[in-house]
């Protein structure tokens, strides 16, 4: 543990770790300072100049990013002199830029419309015709498209794949003018976690192949949720837009920073998982594969559990919250039903890898586990009522409470995604997070605990 | 901005103006005026008798039906940015994207429809595309229809309107 220095930001007192790096302590603390090639879990690169501050006693500017506190230091970073510095080297980043902002998805979200605003404002130099031209919409494969126009080689994807994901397949290429962000010919980018280079990406060149064009980010509402791909339990936010006249809808999943789970970063089956979650969805209450009233479904359900008092089978997915868990072995204790939540079909070891990807596909598995619910398939139940878990039970009646479409001809009521709901969720290092709602339906679903309510339980 | 502010005096807080009589009995004789004018000499009076008579006064600033400009080659000039979605005030623009093939850019609209219900004609929206691919110098100024879905106006009606004074593609996009 090294020791904390006093330090002074623009006339104010800051205290640090010394030779710890001064960008980190400016973006801790809030302190405005543009850069591309930083980034904290990459490292300095110290390449793209952007993170100019002014150091008593150095007679240039330093790059931030590149600069270790030390005690006593005086760091300014409003000075005229550097917000000058900074203009001119943004306007070295975009002299090639094609400014194509109206058909580019980073548009909203890029660092080069955010510093040209707050630092730039300047009249370029050259034409459009001058500008040196690259090829564009290259498709890098696994849903990642590079504009290489756009790139202003701050080396945070090539450092990604290099450090990271430690699979090489991007790099830079080239001097001058003529540098690009290529993978090897022949070669295109293929790991399980190589969308997280769209995130990194602070400008337009890596962009998403899967929301290409699908919306503009500004209409975006970005709520925080937790992915329930597998039991890791990444963050993410879920970016969403009701547009007019139409329902609540996802576009896309991001990673969400948190350090003791995931980091900055969500793999890709994560991160296109919000497709399944929004097709093929059990919208009303059915019963021999017809749709049925929810009055009917209510009487339906109240005499399926008087028929077979006394062996019914509770079986609950271990992808609930634990909110909805608990009030299920609530209405079981009530109805004197026996609790069930078999773990195997969850197994996926060809899933599992070192970094994010849990080989346990279920979500909340700890919390079954940790309230010791019975972990084998029901036996000797004559009604099995199944709460969304994805296998299928032999029984001589069954309730489904689905949030998707199966093949079945019982009695299936339509349950809330988790998106549509909130909860928590613990994880498989026993890290419990709560995941807000984040999609709210023109018709919302009720969740199992909203349904048991509605059925006199609880 | 500063230098472009100009500071004009506040008129004087005479009685004349605290009493606010003599303001009304100048407007009131300029009502009077125009009353007995018109009630001399009926022909003189400055009505259009519409929709037998037409407008002829309706300039390449009259803000009329909106069009989608073209390129040269046929094409739509509209790279789908959604700008005028972003700056429409009363959301009447209903855009989706697509990918564009023929290498002139690299995105257009897959659909692009204005309920022309909803809009206010305020022009915003020609005011905020980068492309000057929407446009509202049609003339248009009447529109009938027998449903509320006649007045939704999708990309390819949108692309047969024709521009009234002359210029017909995009200045912007060639």
């Amino acid at each position: 543990m090294s020791r904390v220095v006093d330090i002074i930001i623009d006339g104010e007192n800051y205290r640090a770790e010394e030779n710890s790096l001064l960008i980190d302590l400016l973006i801790q603390e809030g302190i405005k300072v543009p850069y591309f090639c930083y980034h904290e879990t990459l490292g300095a690169d110290g390449n793209c100049r952007m993170c100019m501050v002014g150091i008593e006693g150095q007679k240039r500017p330093q790059i931030a990013c590149d600069t270790l506190v030390k005690e006593g230091m005086v760091v300014n970073t409003k000075s005229d002199t550097i917000r000058e510095v900074r203009k001119n080297i943004l306007e070295l980043e975009l002299i090639n830029h094609p400014v194509d902002c109206p058909t580019c998805d980073q548009a909203g979200e890029c660092s080069l419309q955010d510093f040209y605003m707050e630092y730039g404002l300047h009249n370029s130099k050259i034409t459009i015709a001058q500008k040196v031209k690259h090829d564009k919409a290259i498709d890098l494969g696994a849903n990642v498209m590079l504009d290489q126009e756009r790139c202003v080689l701050c080396a945070r994807c090539t450092r990604f794949t290099a450090e990271i994901t430690k699979t090489h397949e991007l790099g830079i290429v080239g001097r001058g003018d003529d540098a690009k962000v290529t993978t090897m010919p022949g070669r295109t980018l293929e790991n399980d976690y190589a969308m997280n280079v769209v995130d990194l990406c602070p400008v337009g060149a890596l962009t998403s192949k899967d929301f290409r064009f699908a919306q503009r980010v500004w209409f975006l509402e970005s709520s925080e949720g937790i992915c329930h791909g597998c039991a890791k339990g990444c963050n993410i936010f879920i970016d969403h837009n009701k547009l007019k006249y139409k329902d609540d809808t996802i576009y896309r999943f991001r990673p969400r920073r948190n350090d003791a789970v995931n980091g900055f970063f969500i793999c890709d089956a994560g991160r296109l998982s919000y497709k399944e979650l929004q097709e093929m969805r059990q919208e009303s209450a059915t019963l021999h594969g017809r749709e049925i009233s929810q009055e009917a479904a209510k009487e339906a359900f109240h005499n399926l559990l008087l028929l077979h008092q006394n062996s019914i089978a509770v079986v609950i997915d271990a992808n609930l919250y634990t909110e909805e868990i608990e009030s299920i072995i609530n209405f079981a204790n009530t109805i004197d039903a026996k609790i069930y939540a078999p773990l195997d079909i969850y197994k996926d070891a060809s899933f599992a890898d070192e970094m994010l990807k849990s080989s346990m596909r279920a979500a909340n598995y700890k919390t079954i586990e940790n309230l010791g619910i019975t972990t084998s398939t029901p036996q000797n139940a004559t009604l099995i009522i199944n709460c969304n878990h994805p296998q299928e039970f032999r029984a001589d009646a069954t309730i489904n409470f689905f949030t998707h479409r199966r093949e079945t001809q019982a009695l299936t009521l339509p349950i809330a995604a988790y998106t549509e709901s909130s909860g928590s969720l613990t994880n498989e290092d026993n890290i419990t997070q709560y995941s807000k709602q984040a999609v709210f339906k023109n018709s919302p679903l009720p969740t199992i605990s909203d349904y048991l309510q509605g059925l006199g339980y609880e | 901005m500063s230098q472009n502010i100009k500071v004009t005096k506040r008129p004087v807080n005479s009685l004349k103006h605290a009493l606010y009589l003599p303001a009304i009995a100048a407007g009131v004789k300029v009502t009077f005026k125009h009353f007995f004018k018109n009630i001399s000499d009926i022909n003189a009076v400055e009505t259009l008798r519409y929709p037998e008579e037409q407008p002829t006064d309706i300039s390449d600033r009259y803000r009329g039906l909106h069009r989608l400009t073209h390129r040269q080659d046929g094409s739509e000039a509209c790279v789908a940015c959604f700008m005028c979605a972003t700056a429409c005030p009363s959301n009447c623009i209903f855009i989706e994207a697509e990918e564009r093939e023929d290498g002139l850019d690299e995105k257009r609209p897959k659909s692009f429809f204005i309920d022309t219900l909803e809009c206010v004609f305020c022009g915003y929206c020609v005011e905020a595309c980068p492309c000057d691919a929407i446009r509202m110098d049609t003339g248009i100024f009447s529109l009938t229809g027998n449903k509320r879905e006649d007045f939704v106006m999708d990309k390819e009606q949108l692309l047969s309107h024709k521009g009234a004074f002359g210029e017909e593609l995009s200045r912007a996009r060639s």
